[in-house]
């Protein structure tokens, strides 16, 4: 063993070292090629409750984002077609605004109709007055005549009886001009239908309609017109399952956050529980109905400071603390 | 004197190579096939391990696997939230489907819904795009090993059109995942648009994914859930043997595999043990020569055990490259994608080769041990 490469063998040097090499590789490989099943946290943050709620007894439920007045679908009086469309979505309005008129020319022109009734009426009005007092004048004549055969007797009641006459016509044509102005007035009411304005303040959601589009009256809630709901504040909906509903702390504040942004938590405070338990509305979008569940509706209206984060018709997951006296 | 025994063991290459081959082959055999038999078997945890995320799956009472599940109705995803001590649920949607490919092929394929706003329950790579494609309408993911099976080879995937449930489904991306037992394709979607390519019961929900909070363990977390909402809470490792369990009961694969095993552990014997004794044999003229010169019983065991060490760790050594080999080798097919050697397999085979060469050295060492030193003059 003086000069080792002289003597090198291979099954007795070479191989046994190739075996610990070897081994060294299939170790370094097996180690190296073991599955990672570590757990990691989610890239994007999934709702979770937080703060007190965190360690405490609590019930989640899901909901949407709606207006406090709840969402008015404006309807319109009369049918027609849309000449003038004066808000936009996500306008503010005051109480009374106009938002809408349809087509009034057939109501104007009916209007100038009655106003030339009205005029007619008038005329008849004066014309009667002035037979009224020829006649008048006729009788007081024949009646001032002292000779009673200068006039037969045939003369002065015919003469009464176109006196009364004329006083007949002149009330006729009184309650001519009563009936036209009436239709007048009937007509502007007509014309202040044609233009609907907002029933409360509130901010505008939706217009789904366009100048010339033809409304209709009839059907009912087939088409939203406009949608309106005051915005301030906005108020959250969320549905409880009924087996948790008895446990829900009403009256204490919710955590919500929208759905997809979690990390955008509010504290909402209760309004009030429906006094209804209704099947659960489907949130999920699909067409098939659930009808077999049953949820308590819970209403919280957000603060103010979260409006920029909530839109109406947002689902939202939410977190209400439980009375802990049960699981 | 240990030198000696070594020389006395290569001295004749012909027994010493075939010794070698002979460990060398059964540790590879055991090797080998307790590795392609536990990876086959965790294929039915596939499922669990792909998602990165989530400690506890929440589950049906009479769901047993992600495969085997039985959907439940979406509001216990709002009763699993409120348990005390979840950080967070999110649904996750598992059901098959049949998909009809562009060329008309009909393929059964595992739709994945995972969570809308979250994206939890995707696995946690990529292999091509990323995951925001599924904000697109009717966005699938497909996993790698479903190209395979879906397109021919070389054809890209992406922006590949498939018709599920009447409804469009656009293939944006390739996901990493380990496959599934039966390398069905699997589709991930977004929730809700699962619930539309899935044609659907009332209930649709099969899974939801949990993560415990801090300052509880998975195991109390999933105690809880059991005992407040009545569900079967699991967590992540029990689901993952649930998978594993449900194949070894419902097939013969442990069987199969089992009896393979103890071939290559009888082989193992036999060729080592054969050989063994007869080098021993052979070599009694100089054990009894050793003995002659006054080396006691004790020495010529350690002899024997050099040599027996010797032959094993080399042996040992072969086989378990043999093993490492074809698993690196293998490793770009599908059909052995995410297979890896679990540690405890070597240590298994390098336990049975030690009994091996122990069995062999005892029976060898018996007919040495009464060898008086005369044997030498014989």
């Amino acid at each position: 063993m003086a000069n080792p490469f002289k003597n090198l063998s291979f099954s007795r040097q070479i191989l046994p070292a190739l075996a610990v090499l070897g081994l060294i590789v299939a170790a370094a490989f097996i180690s190296g090629t073991l599955p990672n099943r570590e757990l990691t946290e989610p890239e994007r943050e999934p709702p979770r409750a937080t703060g007190d709620l965190a360690n405490s007894a609590r019930i989640a439920g899901s909901g949407v984002v709606e207006p406090s007045s709840e969402v008015i679908a404006i309807g319109t009086a009369l049918s027609g077609l849309v000449t003038d469309l004066l808000v936009q979505p996500g306008d503010f309005v005051s109480q009374g605004q106009p938002l809408f008129t349809v087509d009034t020319r057939a109501i104007r022109s009916q209007l100038a109709e009655a106003n030339s009734a009205i005029a007619e009426a008038q005329a008849a009005i004066s014309e009667a007055r002035t037979a009224q007092t020829t006649a008048i004048r006729q009788l007081d004549l024949y009646r001032n005549v002292s000779d009673p055969a200068a006039v037969s007797r045939a003369e002065v009641i015919r003469a009464e009886g176109d006196a009364m006459a004329a006083g007949e016509r002149l009330n006729l044509a009184r309650a001519r001009l009563g009936a036209a102005q009436a239709r007048a007035s009937s007509i502007q009411t007509e014309l202040g239908r044609a233009t609907v304005r907002a029933p409360m303040a509130g901010q505008i959601l939706s217009v789904d309609i366009r100048p010339g589009e033809f409304l209709s009256t009839g059907g009912g809630g087939s088409q939203n017109i406009i949608e309106m709901g005051e915005t301030r504040p906005l108020h959250i909906r969320i549905d409880v399952d009924e087996e948790q509903a008895p446990r829900v702390d009403l009256g204490a504040p919710a955590i919500v956050s929208p759905r997809g942004a979690a990390e955008n938590q509010v504290s909402a405070s209760f309004v009030r529980a429906e006094p209804v338990v209704v099947p659960k509305r489907q949130l999920t979008n699909t067409a098939a109905e659930r009808v077999d569940v049953r949820v308590l509706q819970i209403i919280y209206a957000l603060p103010d400071s979260a409006r920029e984060n909530f839109r109406v018709g947002q689902q939202v997951d939410a977190f209400i603390p439980a009375t802990g006296d049960e699981g | 004197m240990n030198w000696i025994a070594i020389r006395m063991l290569t001295g004749d290459a012909q027994k010493f190579y075939g010794l070698l081959f002979g460990i060398a082959f059964s540790t590879l055999l055991i090797t080998q096939q307790l590795t392609v038999f536990v990876n086959l078997i965790e294929r039915g945890a596939s499922g669990v391990y792909n998602e990165p995320t989530a400690d506890v799956w929440v589950m049906d009472e009479v769901s047993r696997t992600t495969d085997v599940n039985f959907p439940m109705p979406s509001t216990a995803l709002d009763s699993v939230r409120g348990v005390e001590g979840v950080e967070w649920a999110v649904p996750h949607l598992r059901a098959n489907a049949s998909v009809r490919t562009r060329e008309g092929d009909l393929e059964g394929v595992t739709v994945i819904g995972v969570d809308d706003a979250t994206l939890i329950g995707l696995p946690a790579r990529m292999a091509e795009g990323s995951a925001d494609v599924l904000s697109q309408p009717d966005t699938v993911i497909i996993d790698d090993v479903g190209v395979g099976n879906l397109f021919e080879a070389g054809q890209s995937p992406i922006g590949v059109r498939l018709e599920l449930n009447d409804q469009r489904a656009v293939i944006r991306g390739v996901a990493d995942a380990i496959p599934s037992f039966t390398s069905q394709v699997s589709l991930y979607t977004k929730y809700s648009q699962a619930l539309q390519y899935v044609p659907g019961t009332r209930n649709r929900l099969s899974f939801i994914l949990v993560s415990a909070a801090d300052g509880i363990t998975p195991q109390q977390l999933a105690d809880r859930i059991q005992a407040d909402t009545g569900l079967r809470a699991r967590t992540r490792d029990q689901f993952a043997r649930d998978g594993v369990d449900f194949i070894i009961e419902n097939t013969g694969i442990p069987i199969n595999f089992g009896i393979t095993v103890v071939l290559g552990f009888i082989v193992g014997v036999a060729i080592v043990g054969l050989t063994f004794s007869l080098f021993i044999r052979d070599n009694i003229k100089q054990f009894g020569a050793l003995k002659a010169i006054g080396v006691r019983n004790g020495k010529i065991r350690g002899m024997v055990a050099t040599q027996a060490g010797m032959v094993g760790l080399i042996g040992y050594a072969l086989g378990l490259l043999g093993t490492v080999g074809f698993i690196w080798g293998n490793s770009g097919s599908a059909f052995f994608k995410g297979f890896y050697i679990p540690w405890e397999v070597p240590l298994i085979s390098l336990v049975a080769m030690i009994v091996i060469i122990t069995i062999t050295g005892w029976l060898a060492l018996r007919g040495v041990m009464k060898t008086e030193p005369a044997a030498v003059f014989r």
